[in-house]
């Protein structure tokens, strides 16, 4: 009896893992890996090039030597709009100090209306237009708002999924900016955090 | 001989529930049974969705146009025709994520109301209506992208 709960119980896993491997495969084969899944600290933010909504190609890796806090958000999104007014605020704070915010607008719309929503956000940084396989190298980006955290290394320091509170977002900047910046070397394979100090958000790597 | 049954039916269980985990959606329809109409006749259907507790989607006429309405949309065939579909209003709601912004909402049950109707002469038969329903969710923190359940049933046009 015990030998065939056992079973049982093994069968049922195995129909699961089959199943889950299916759903996996299938989306493989349409949209190709995903590389940001599950726990993605440490791991190098996967480059792209982009179209920003001023029609310029934009380069993750052109922004190596800068703290990415990398936004996918969408016009129809009502908790991505309370972010992008902060991450407006935290573009002029620190942008000084090595910051770069980059919104990518996962939207259907046309471009002109999300550079009219980007505005009456009080956007001041570079808006992206999204496509599926950068939602897909970043784990399949289903929920809005998204954010990563990208140190000056090109390593995700941290994700934050759904509508954050505004004095993580801070500490979240302030942990990139405090990455250090190695100017010919690969990213990372570990995110490299300087100690805190007092004045932590200066960066004197560059 | 009975552990033969209990083993299927615990595979058919387990592939119900991993299907299930895999592909929830937020708004599930209820199911409708075979609608039975006269040839010559008509009669009102009610499409009847709940949407999950920790989920709210946009009404029909949300407030603001880059929100996506949720839109129904259903094509019958040749033999029968719908009409006067009809949404429900949807519930002025603020959230935790904009607490001073109201949005036009629909969140638990909701239905849409709708008339089949079969012309005279209509061949007698159980003809099948497709459709689906699109709707963009949200829960407290986050939204989902838009997607769209199927949504189906059968006319049947009697005498």
């Amino acid at each position: 009896m015990k030998r065939n709960a056992l079973v049982f119980v093994a069968l049922f896993v195995a129909i699961l893992a089959m199943l889950a491997s299916g759903k996996y495969l299938d989306r493989y084969r349409k949209h190709g890996p995903l590389n940001l899944v599950g726990d993605v600290k440490g791991v190098p933010a996967p480059d792209f090039t982009l179209v920003s909504l001023d029609g310029n190609k934009v380069k993750l890796s052109d922004y190596r030597g800068k703290a990415v806090l990398l936004n996918f958000w969408a016009t129809w999104c009502s908790p991505c709009k309370v972010e992008m007014p902060w991450f407006a605020d935290l573009q002029k704070q620190y942008g000084p100090d090595g910051l770069a915010v980059l919104g990518i607008a996962m939207d259907d719309s046309k471009p002109d209306a999300i550079a009219k929503f980007a505005s009456e956000m009080g956007v001041n940084y570079p808006v992206l237009l999204g496509t599926d396989k950068v939602s897909d190298d970043y784990g399949d980006v289903q929920y809005l708002p998204t954010t990563f955290y990208i140190g000056r290394n090109g390593v995700v320091l941290d994700k934050m999924v759904g509508l954050g509170d505004r004095a993580e977002i801070e500490d979240n900047v302030k942990k990139s900016l405090n990455t250090v910046y190695r100017p010919n070397g690969p990213p990372q394979a570990e995110a490299q955090v300087k100690p805190t100090t007092k004045d932590s958000s200066k960066d004197t790597s560059r | 001989m009975r552990r033969g049954f209990l083993l299927g039916a615990l595979l058919l269980a387990s592939m119900a529930w991993a299907q299930m985990m895999n592909d929830q959606s937020p708004v599930v329809m209820a199911p409708i049974g075979n609608v039975q109409v006269r040839a010559g006749g008509s009669k009102s259907l009610s499409l009847d969705f709940r949407v999950g507790s920790e989920y709210h989607i946009n009404s029909h006429t949300p407030k603001s146009p880059l929100l996506i309405p949720t839109v129904l949309k259903l094509t019958p065939p040749a033999q029968v025709t719908l009409a006067d579909m009809k949404y429900p209003s949807g519930q002025d709601m603020s959230f935790p994520f904009s607490p001073d912004e109201k949005l036009s909402v629909y969140s638990g049950d909701f239905s849409i109301e709708t008339v089949i109707k079969a012309p005279a002469g209509t061949a007698l038969g159980s003809y099948p209506v497709r459709g689906e329903l699109r709707f963009q969710a949200c829960d407290h923190s986050a939204c989902y992208p838009p997607r769209s359940i199927p949504v189906q049933f059968q006319v049947t046009v009697v005498k």
